[in-house]
């Protein structure tokens, strides 16, 4: 689907967060890399499409009505084969519905997990003064802590990008640390540079947050793309 | 909009001062002297009670006015605004300070409908408004000087622009930079900004001969007027630097955290991005504005990173040598070619490693000697000299010959002096010979890096 119909039907249906599955497939059309995920409504759905995704494989329950997921047993990780999946998606439909009654139900979105790497922060917001604005940082406490962000207003070059990355305090984590090897900043800055396209053509999203991305030796990925509408958007 | 239209409220060959009066201690009496002082042009003070005023023939009202004036100075209770810039605009005036308060930023509805009203008026007739609630324009060179604030001492004719959100702080920095004698080309507080506001006026001064140097005060800009700020500097700062001093720093309660990125996204992080984006300068305290005003008052561009530090005082060597390298300079080992011509002109007791050492016994002809050879290297990309001058061997008479070098190397040389009058008299010497002196070593290392961050800053984009 297009952007511009995945946020028109959210708004249509009064929604300012868009789901998973709808975050992820506006950031795969920008081309920003990420997990190889479906969506599934039932357990022999998951069984089919499993071997297609790959393994470790992670489920997570898709409703615009639940937030922590966890809490109502709407995240399972590692599982190993299709007998696996089905057994837990037909688990969590009904621990969620016995937990969560009145939620509605999307889907369970299901996607391989990705490898460890270098956790990153890409981000954007929308400025009253400057408008799209993108944001670099690295995961976890140098950015909930430290505040150890950098930000530039759209549009970015990759040039742009890349002296954002490195202008971060602890930039030099990047460059590998304690045995790791050096994150990919080329692939970070590709991502930077498509979340400001993305920001910049798509006016009605107040904010996107990629976290984390996932930055290896070659390539990066955004395993989490959250999407936020601005209200009174029609 | 074009900047030229701006012209009107700097160079104006005829003014109307609506609300003039001959009370005094009023605003519009105040106004009214500043031009009988200084401006060359025809005046036109507008009160319907009044003949005369201060020997200028008064007008009753605006439609009786000889001729449309260039620029209209409006100074009467906010209620009869909209009514004098309707008057104004059927007269075909097309440039109005409104300085009269009472409009939006009384939070009233009142207000609030007035200001709504003058914007209306400003656009059916086309007037370009600055204001209201401001204390408008100071222009050292043309002699429109709306300033009210008859005990600021007004700075001399210079090239420092200043735009400034706050008219209160556009008062008190005249003042200042009167009594430490900095020259000014224009000064504007522009109030409420109904109409021209950081931007249009960002755009004149980097147009105007005059200025040279554009500084800022800034709160906040006019919603969505980011992106053509950015782009305006952008074209300002290859041609001028432009030091923005951004009021606020401190993060905005008020914007509700939608997301992660959101919630750390402070108004003054995007602030700096984009300031960076534009190669505007930004200064983070009153000190640091105004040390970096007069670096690049005085000072050509720096070329590269490389410094050297000529002292006759170890201690403030290293001093400076800490300072300049915390703010990413390079302080270079003299090279053996270098080292080997010191020495031969040093006695031996001098240190020849940067920093040089020309120790307490020195005299003006050390210095002379070693700064002849520093600026004609191409590896020297800046000089700091310490000149204390408390030493009893020095006169200071290297001070001549130091501006003369400067001029002949093209390269940033500035200053540092410590200690009581006798380093006042040095420091003042100094300045009176285009080198900017400081008090602090890491006030000096901070303004160089301005400089120099400046400076490769505009060698890159104009490669580019």
């Amino acid at each position: 689907m297009m952007p511009r119909k995945i946020i028109e039907n959210a708004l249509n249906e009064n929604r300012t967060k868009l789901l998973e599955h709808e975050a992820f497939e506006i950031a795969k059309y920008y081309g920003i890399p990420t997990p190889n995920a479906v969506l599934v409504k039932t357990p022999e759905e998951a069984y089919d499409l499993a071997d297609k995704i790959g393994y470790p494989l992670v489920l997570k329950i898709v409703s615009p009505d639940i937030t922590h997921k966890s809490d109502v047993g709407g995240v399972k990780l590692g599982l190993k084969n299709k007998e696996e999946v089905s057994e837990a998606v037909k688990e969590m439909l009904k621990t969620v519905q016995s937990r969560a009654p009145n939620a509605r139900i999307a889907g369970i979105i299901m996607y391989k997990m990705a490898p460890p790497g270098l956790e990153v922060i890409v981000g954007g917001v929308r400025d009253d003064v400057f408008g799209a604005v993108v944001m670099f940082g690295l995961g976890g406490i140098f950015v909930e802590v430290l505040r150890d962000v950098s930000f530039r207003i759209s549009p970015v070059s990759l040039d742009d990008a890349l002296e954002m990355i490195n202008e971060i305090k602890s930039a030099t984590i990047l460059n590998g640390f304690r045995g790791q090897p050096p994150a990919d900043k080329h692939a970070i800055a590709d991502i930077i540079v498509k979340t400001s396209k993305l920001l910049m053509e798509n006016q009605e999203i107040e904010s996107i947050d990629l976290n984390p991305v996932i930055a290896y030796s070659q390539g990066a990925l955004a395993v989490d793309v959250r999407i936020v509408l601005k209200r009174g958007n029609k | 909009m074009s900047s030229e239209k701006l012209l009107e409220f700097f160079q104006p060959e005829s003014v109307a001062i609506i609300g003039a009066t001959p009370k005094e201690g009023k605003v519009g009496r105040a106004i009214l002297e500043n031009f009988i002082k200084k401006f060359k042009g025809r005046i036109y003070p507008v009160n319907p009670q009044y003949d005369e005023i201060l020997g200028l023939k008064c007008y009753r009202n605006i439609k009786d006015l000889p001729e449309s004036p260039d620029l209209a100075v409006i100074a009467i209770p906010a209620q009869h605004v909209p009514s004098a810039l309707m008057e104004l605009g059927e007269k075909g005036c097309k440039a109005a300070i409104i300085i009269s308060g009472g409009f939006r930023e009384t939070g009233t509805q009142e207000g609030a409908k007035l200001e709504n009203e003058l914007v209306e008026i400003s656009k059916k007739y086309n007037i370009r408004v600055i204001g209201p609630n401001c204390i408008g324009v100071f222009d050292n060179w043309s002699g429109v000087d709306t300033f009210f604030t008859t005990k600021m001492r007004r700075p001399p004719r210079g090239y420092v622009g200043f735009i400034s959100q706050s008219g209160a702080f556009a008062t008190a920095l005249m003042d200042w930079m009167a009594y430490h004698e900095i020259g000014v080309s224009r000064a504007i507080s522009y109030g409420n900004k109904i109409d021209v506001d950081d931007v249009d006026l960002l755009e004149f001064l980097g147009e105007d001969d005059k200025t040279r140097v554009i500084l800022m005060y800034v709160e906040g800009l006019k919603e969505n007027r980011g992106k053509s700020f950015i782009e305006t500097a952008r074209k300002v700062t290859l041609k001028k630097p432009v030091i923005v001093y951004k009021a606020g720093k401190t993060s905005r309660g008020g914007r509700a955290a939608s997301s992660h990125t959101a919630a750390l996204a402070g108004d003054y992080s995007v602030y700096r991005a984009a300031f960076k984006q534009a190669g505007v300068i930004e200064a983070e305290s009153f000190d640091e504005m105004m040390d970096v005003v007069r670096i690049f008052l005085d000072q050509p561009l720096m070329r590269g990173n490389r410094v050297y530090v000529v002292t006759d005082a170890g201690g403030v060597g290293v001093m400076l040598t800490d300072a300049l390298t915390k703010n990413g300079f390079e302080l270079p080992i003299t090279p053996p070619d270098l080292k080997e011509q010191l020495k031969r002109i040093l006695p031996p007791h001098c240190i020849v490693e940067n920093p040089i050492d020309l120790t307490g016994d020195t005299d003006d002809e050390r210095y002379i000697r070693v700064l002849d050879l520093l600026a004609k290297r191409d590896d020297v990309d800046a000089i700091v000299v310490v000149a204390l001058p408390q030493v009893p061997g020095l006169k200071g008479t290297f001070i001549e010959y130091l501006a003369k070098l400067k001029k002949e190397c093209n390269k940033p040389i500035v200053a540092l002096t410590i200690g009581s009058e006798v380093s006042m008299e040095t420091a003042r010497k100094l300045r009176e010979n285009g080198i900017t002196v400081f008090e602090s070593p890491e006030r000096l290392a901070n303004a160089l890096k301005a400089l120099r961050d400046y400076s490769l800053y505009v060698i890159k984009h104009m490669v580019d």
